[in-house]
């Protein structure tokens, strides 16, 4: 029952999450559980083979009075399946050498290049506390880590926000830093460098490799700053906007992600080194640095029943990517206690200017180079809606989405052979998220 | 001006739209902006954030891009 009461002050405040989200607006403090719990299950699943992945997320909030919180999220993900390594297509079978050096994987001719050697478990946990500072300012300071087999993050972030006009004005400033340990399997290959058939690939190297990787890796800082504005706009409606910048600085290149050097004639791949038995495959190579800001602005409209919420972000970094967004989801208020949350989203970036799909052999190489499907110009849509019923004991719901992705390979890739494939293989993916949410 | 600079001023203008041309709503006139629905839920913005960013090549906007992973 007490999800159907509108909560208190400090309850709405702390609705802003661990990693800096945007606030919500302060409302009149009324009686306000004491502890708030929000678990899913989530079941992701990628086409043709491609990633998987399981994920269990709960989230934990205890109010200890109107003016202080605290909250703790704890995610666990196991993923499997295939992913590109950034080579094409090609006519003829392709042998590649798995990130450990201990195995060698082939694709069919025409088939897409995917690791299938992809498996990782993620464990993140972040934690929030939050402060009321007086009667119109509150402060969130907060950690967040998280542990792959290859990748380790640590990071600290803190916000201020400030009410102002009667409370129908919030703004708010905030600063994160990361820092992160890249542990690639089988260490960081030099950029550029031709991918080798292992030599010996016996257990005891991959040991020793697995066990320098977790250890010192490649580092990677990262720095955010947040500053944004809540704002009512009347009985029924709410506009945010906010800007921000991060910068990243270090190890930012992709250790299992090549690229192919072909023919520039016929798009065939060419030789690689001498006695390897493999084609040319260069690790990719990208920049140190990487500065990027947002525009993000979001609209909340409240019907009588129902509610409408609008979102756009802006996005551009100094690697030449630019993306757009656009995201909308309906409330359709079924019953007291049912609901029913379409929500579409669009998303188009344009490549970064290090992209390449392919390498020609005999031309210089560029100063960086990636054929990473996700640095490339590409588009999306997602599709999906969500179901909640509320009883006695809490809330419980099932969510359905629907992604697909489509991107276009770099100008002028398309040579020879290389015209009758599909340089850069669309992605579908479902995802179904099943919630439990309660509070005492 | 560079695009920093252009960015911060219109951040400034509708900070200062915000403050000062807006109607108040009183805190008792708050019910619609109370409900759950009218406040972001930010477990499932986690969810969605974090399988679009190992997906595509922007993250954040709306808060800090958060924890970073060597998605594939």
């Amino acid at each position: 029952m007490q999800l159907k009461k509108p909560i208190g002050a400090a309850l709405a405040s702390a609705t802003c999450g661990l990693l800096g989200a945007l606030p919500a607006i302060p409302v009149a403090a009324q009686e306000a559980p004491t502890w708030e719990v929000d678990t899913s299950l989530l079941y992701y699943a990628e086409d043709a083979g491609r990633v998987s992945d399981g994920s269990l997320m709960t989230s934990i909030r205890r109010l200890l009075d109107e003016d202080r919180s605290y909250s703790l999220i704890l995610t666990v993900d196991a993923l499997t399946g295939a992913t590109p390594n950034g080579a094409v297509p090609s006519n003829s079978v392709q042998t590649f050498t798995a990130p450990s050096g201990g195995a060698d994987y082939t694709i069919a001719p025409g088939d897409p290049p995917l690791d299938p050697n992809f498996m990782d478990t993620r464990v993140a946990l972040s934690g929030n506390w939050q402060q009321a500072l007086g009667e119109s300012m509150r402060w969130n300071v907060g950690f967040s880590g998280s542990y792959e087999m290859d990748y380790l993050h640590l990071g600290l972030n803190t916000r201020l926000e400030r009410d102002f006009n009667r409370r129908n004005t919030t703004v708010f400033v905030g600063a994160a830093y990361g820092r992160d340990d890249v542990s690639p399997i089988g260490g960081a290959p030099v950029g550029f460098s031709p991918m080798l058939r292992s030599v010996g690939g016996g257990e005891d190297e991959d040991e020793d490799e697995d066990e320098e990787g977790a250890g010192g890796g490649e580092p990677k800082d990262v720095i955010d700053a947040l500053i944004g504005v809540t704002q009512v706009l009347s009985r029924r409606s709410l506009l945010a906007v906010a800007f921000s910048y991060g910068k990243s600085d270090g190890y930012l290149t992709d250790a299992y992600k090549i690229l192919s050097v072909v023919d520039p004639v016929t798009g065939a791949p060419v030789p690689g080194p001498v006695g390897s038995g493999l084609n040319l495959y260069l690790h990719e190579l990208r920049p140190d640095t990487r500065a990027k800001q947002s525009w993000f602005a979001e609209w909340r409209y409240a019907f009588d029943r129902d509610s409408l919420a609008v979102s756009y972000r802006l996005m551009d970094d100094d690697w030449g990517v630019t993306s757009n967004t656009v995201e909308t989801r309906y409330r359709w208020n079924i019953s007291e206690d049912t609901y029913l949350e379409p929500h579409l989203r669009y998303y188009k970036q344009s490549a970064a200017d290090f992209y390449r799909t392919v390498l020609f052999d005999g031309e210089p190489l560029p100063q960086f180079a990636s054929a990473d499907y996700r640095l490339a110009d590409n588009e999306t849509y997602t599709a999906g809606i969500k179901y909640g019923h509320r009883t006695e004991r809490g809330e419980y719901s099932v969510r359905l989405e629907y992604y697909h992705q489509t991107a276009n390979p770099s100008p002028g890739s398309a040579v020879g052979d290389l015209a009758n494939f599909d340089l850069v293989p669309p992605l579908s993916a479902v995802i179904a998220q099943f919630g439990y949410k309660f509070s005492f | 001006m560079n695009r920093q600079r252009q960015c911060l001023l219109i951040l400034i203008a509708l900070g200062g739209a915000a403050l000062g041309g807006c109607a108040t709503v009183e805190p008792w006139e708050r019910d619609l902006h109370a409900r759950e629905d009218m406040r972001p839920n930010e477990h499932d913005a986690a969810i969605d954030d974090h399988i679009y960013f190992s997906k595509e090549a922007s993250s954040g906007g709306r808060g800090f891009a958060g924890g970073g992973c060597g998605c594939n």
